[in-house]
């Protein structure tokens, strides 16, 4: 499978070909959430990032004194990392950093400044609110009207304005019309998300889905309908990344990240993106391939990210599972009828938690913490077996492309 | 010529938008009804949005330069829901958004949105040209198929 990946490895050669020092050097060592849900019942995001922060402190058998680095993502209405050090009343901190959404951009901070020595232990939190211009029932809200789209002040969009939700609709036309996709592709992305979510209690959406739901769901931006894009949540996610030396003193059972990375390409703004053949996504995946010594025939579970259905498709195909526009085919011949998901080759599933469409939109947190959960054997009922080495692809195509490779050591 | 409207001015002309020094050609141009693309001087490639210096060869030698506004669709939506704009009532039905890519240079493009055009017609692949709608009180380019009879804004 591997060698049927055609143009991504052929620009960089063969895998694990470029100096990458930090590879398998950082673990992941505590986990916590706080589980989604459309109403958090009078909550803020801090509140909901303290209960994430201190049950995934906890799970490291660690205390205050030990973390010495926080890494707080700049998602609207969350606490930044000096706020949580606050919250905390954390006594000995030496880095601490804001970077954007998704979910990488925290993970790699961390790592990177523990590798160099900025700090030996740091939390990442993720804090997620529904916001009144994403959620009618938010709107209602007095307490969430100062936050504002993309976390700023800008003056309110034109409707020809092509920011990146609108803008990931109008490249889903692109690929309707160069691979003749049709709506049941796109579909069927929706529906193993949803069959997965069923499996897991932090999930929001948890009722099962048929395609004829989905074809008749409501059309929010053609080609697009409400079921190919995330479900805003109230929630939280937590983790501890330390050194892998000291975690396998402290756990017998440390994930470590193999190989994490993000990726644009130079020409970025929205619409003027090169091609659905030249994207981040492909930077990342050349990335992963150079800096790592793993791939595809190692992957026991896939984690590709659901933000909107259509970078779905592009991460099954982009990572090699497939050819180009080949997704929705590949999904029908990996489909397993019992349990109405994706299996790929009867053994890896997309998305086990239920993916950004079903669990919640944590903009890749929860694919992050469902790797770590999978890779530990502590899913309960949707454990996969043996689960040794987890591919995640985060982000969309334009400016938040990542990618990570995490194992069980 | 809108060169004469100071920024202040430009700014009061369209609250809608966010000006800067680096996009402030752009809008000018829409006063006049022209479609003007930030073209490097150095090595004469066009780039959009504007930045203020050619990404290519990073010359700062920049030149608003008026485009045909011919090109092609390249990426074509519907919304049924979203921002408030006059003349568009997603409830009536639902307003078309593309991306054109223009005849100048491969890969430049436009988002806008095409007008006098039934929905059905509007597709990936459609030749379009430029056409000039009012919105709020201020010229706004829109597309719509080339031949077609100027009906006014909508
Ligand atoms: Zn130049």
């Amino acid at each position: 499978m591997a060698g049927a990946s055609g143009t991504t490895s052929a620009a960089t050669g063969a895998t694990g070909s470029r100096r990458y020092p930090i590879r398998d050097q950082i673990a992941i060592v505590g986990v916590s959430s706080t589980a989604f849900s459309r109403d958090a019942g009078g909550r803020s995001p801090a509140s909901l990032a303290c209960e994430a922060s201190i049950q995934a402190i906890h799970d490291a058998g660690m205390t205050k004194a030990d973390i010495d680095g926080v890494v707080g993502v700049a998602e609207p209405g969350a606490p930044r990392a000096n706020q949580m050090a606050a919250l905390l009343e954390l006594p000995n901190v030496t880095h601490h950093a804001g970077p954007q959404p998704v979910a990488m951009f925290g993970m790699i901070d961390a790592m990177t400044a523990i590798f160099s020595g900025q700090c030996d232990t740091v939390l990442v939190y993720y804090a997620f609110m529904r916001a009144p211009w994403n959620s009618r029932s938010a709107a209602q809200d007095p307490f969430r009207r100062y936050v504002m789209m993309g976390g700023g002040t800008a003056k309110p969009p034109m409707p020809e304005s092509m920011d990146p939700s609108a803008a990931y609709t109008a490249w889903a036309s692109r690929y309707i019309h160069e691979f003749g996709a049709s709506r049941e592709d796109f579909g069927r992305i929706a529906l193993n998300m949803r069959a997965n979510a069923m499996q897991n209690p932090k999930a929001v959406m948890r009722t099962p889905l048929t395609m004829e739901a989905y074809l008749q769901a409501r059309m929010i931006r053609d080609p697009l309908c409400m079921l190919d894009m995330d479900v805003p949540v109230d929630g939280a996610d937590a983790f501890v990344l330390t050194t892998t030396e000291r975690a396998k003193r402290i756990t017998k059972n440390p994930i470590v990240i193999h190989a994490a990375t993000a990726g644009v390409v130079g020409r970025n703004d929205e619409d003027q993106l090169p091609s659905l053949a030249r994207h981040g996504q492909h930077v990342v995946v050349e990335s992963l391939r150079a800096r790592g010594e793993l791939w595809l025939d190692d992957v026991d579970v896939f984690f590709p990210y659901d933000g909107f259905s259509i970078i779905t498709l592009g991460w099954i195909e982009n990572v090699g599972y497939c050819k180009p526009g080949g997704a929705g085919r590949f999904m029908q011949e990996h489909w397993d009828e019992k349990t109405g998901r994706v299996l790929i080759n009867g053994r890896v599933p997309m998305n086990p938690h239920g993916g950004s469409l079903s669990e919640g939109a944590s903009r890749g947190t929860g694919h992050l913490r469902e790797a770590v959960t999978q890779l530990r054997g502590d899913a309960g009922p949707r454990q996969v077996a043996n689960a040794r080495t987890a591919l995640i692809g985060c982000g969309g195509f334009f400016f938040n492309s990542q990618g990570a490779i995490l194992r069980r050591l | 010529m809108a060169e004469a409207v100071s920024d202040a001015a430009l700014v009061e002309r369209f609250p809608w938008v966010q000006i800067s020094h680096d996009n402030k050609h752009l809008f000018r141009g829409w006063l006049d009804r022209q479609l003007l693309i930030q073209r490097c001087r150095d090595c004469k490639r066009f780039h959009h949005p504007p930045k203020p210096i050619c990404p290519a060869c990073w010359s700062g030698r920049l030149e608003p330069t008026a485009v045909s506004g011919r090109g092609v669709v390249h990426l074509a939506m519907f919304l049924r829901q979203g921002a408030p704009a006059p003349g568009v009532d997603y409830e009536k039905a639902p307003h078309p958004v593309v991306t054109v890519e223009l005849e100048e240079q491969p890969g430049l493009r436009f988002t806008s949105t095409v007008v006098e055009t039934p929905l059905d017609e509007i597709e990936i692949g459609l030749p379009v040209e430029l056409v000039w709608i009012d919105r709020y009180g201020a010229p706004f380019p829109a597309f719509r198929p080339p031949g077609r009879a100027a009906k006014g804004g909508r």
